[in-house]
């Protein structure tokens, strides 16, 4: 996989358009689900922004970890982003969205399903933002400790504490819902979000008829 | 239901375990009981179509990228290096035209305050003109050189004739007294040697045609020249026998506009 993502690379930094569709369809679905737990709904916006700056800068990759570069080129797209939109005036709602998909979370496992995708990052997008990233980075992206580290900012030890920490936090949370479905399940509109831990004063307060 | 009961609930997740299950994500998910595990195979499943909605933007950013991008390094390094050198040349040649005109005028009208005053105006003008030039980048660069030469060379021009040949009023005279070889730049008022083609067209047209070939463009100097549509006949004939009657000279016809 590394091997052909190298070459992809080269190939692509040779002008090969093939190699560069490789390239997308290979890194895209971590980036994009990446930066949905970042940004929210704006991922796909930010994502695009993200393969403008790597199609722009591909020359000038050099080698190393390509699936790092590319993170870490999102993570600084997403907090551009988040920067301009702390500046404008207007709360985004992530949050509603996210209760939303959570809300998937519940009618696909009470359905029998299997989890979806969505569900799963809203569910990742609820832990504290160091472990929603190293749990992203290292699960949904792929990079090892190390790398992720790299991409963070942090020490390769951090990242694996704070992947720990987050997984046990999921397991948490998994439990606290499937402990608190019964009662909940004649109320499917009800976002599951105020479930969740010491975040859910939080959540119940946005979201309110808003 | 029976995935909620099991060996997950209540026991922690200890940190090889973690490790484990995060590197383990990616794999595909065989029936995993854990909801854990089942959750971190969801996060990280494969894509669906949706995700790559961007991939024809990207593929077309790539494409603009590869197609401004080569090119884009080493021309703007090459690029400085000719704006500097077409600005320097054109500063030079701003100058030495200045200096020209300037000479050239105090010299001819000494006594004359007006004209030493216009060669200093017109310096800096000029010399403004590459710099923004430069600015806006390559090909435009070396148009805008010359084009900053050409202003500053036609002020040269224009007081010379009439300094050199000591005539007061150029427009009156039946033109070219001073002889072919003065004819390639002073003699633009009135026998104008480029208009000798046009007039030999002309006056080979019969009377029907000669009106309709007035309205033409390309006749507009000669009509404006001549002092109007029903003075050209005279004036081209003028025109052509003081040419024949002066030295017929070979650089006269060949800067006609005919042929």
């Amino acid at each position: 996989m590394t091997g052909e993502l190298t070459e992809a690379v080269a190939a692509a930094q040779a002008g090969d358009e093939g190699a560069f569709r490789y390239l997308y369809r290979s890194l895209q679905p971590g980036l994009l689900r990446y930066l949905t737990v970042l940004v929210g709904p704006d991922a796909e916006d930010v994502a695009s922004e993200t393969w403008l700056q790597i199609s722009r800068d591909l020359p000038r990759f050099t080698g190393g970890e390509f699936r790092a570069w590319t993170v870490t080129i999102a993570r600084n797209r997403a907090m551009d982003h988040l920067r301009r939109q702390r500046r404008r005036p207007t709360v985004p709602v992530p949050v509603q969205a996210l209760s939303e998909m959570a809300g998937d979370l519940d009618t696909a496992e009470r359905a029998g399903e299997t989890i979806g995708t969505e569900a799963a990052l809203a569910l990742i997008a609820t832990l504290p933002p160091r472990e929603a990233e190293a749990v992203l980075l290292r699960a949904v992206v792929g990079l090892d400790a190390e790398t992720a580290g790299r991409v963070l900012g942090r020490r390769a030890g951090a990242v694996r504490t704070a992947a720990h920490r987050g997984l046990r936090r999921l397991a948490a949370l998994l439990d606290r819902q499937d402990a608190s479905r019964p009662a909940e399940a004649e109320q499917p509109a009800t976002p599951p979000l105020p479930r969740r831990g010491q975040r859910a004063p939080d959540a119940r307060a946005e979201p309110a008829d808003g | 239901m029976d995935f909620r009961r099991s060996d997950r609930s209540g026991r922690p997740v200890d940190r090889a375990e973690a490790e484990r299950l995060l590197d383990a994500a990616a794999a595909p998910a065989a029936g995993d009981a854990d909801p854990l595990a089942r959750l971190l195979h969801a996060a990280a499943a494969p894509s669906r179509p949706a995700e790559m909605a961007g991939e024809e933007a990207a593929l077309a950013a790539f494409r603009s990228a590869r197609a401004a991008g080569p090119a884009a390094d080493p021309p703007r390094r090459r690029r400085g290096i000719t704006t500097g050198l077409v600005t320097w040349v054109a500063g030079i040649v701003t100058l030495a035209a200045a200096g020209v005109a300037f000479a050239a005028v105090t010299r001819d009208r000494p006594a004359d305050p007006q004209p030493p005053a216009g060669p200093p105006a017109s310096l800096p003008e000029p010399a403004a003109v590459p710099a923004d030039g430069g600015d806006s980048g390559g090909p435009t660069t070396p148009a805008g050189g010359s084009a900053t030469a050409v202003p500053t060379a036609t002020p040269v021009g224009v007081p010379s004739p009439g300094a050199t040949s000591g005539q007061p009023t150029p427009t009156g005279t039946p033109a070219l007294p001073v002889g072919p070889s003065a004819s390639a730049s002073p003699g633009v008022p009135a026998g104008d040697p480029r208009f000798r083609g046009q007039c030999r067209a002309y006056l080979a047209k019969s009377a029907r045609q000669r009106e309709k070939i007035l309205t033409t463009p390309a006749f507009v100097d000669l009509v404006a020249a001549a002092g109007g549509a029903d003075r050209v006949e005279a004036y081209c004939q003028r025109l052509l026998d003081s040419g024949a009657s002066a030295s017929q000279s070979p650089t006269a016809d060949p800067t006609g506009v005919d042929d």
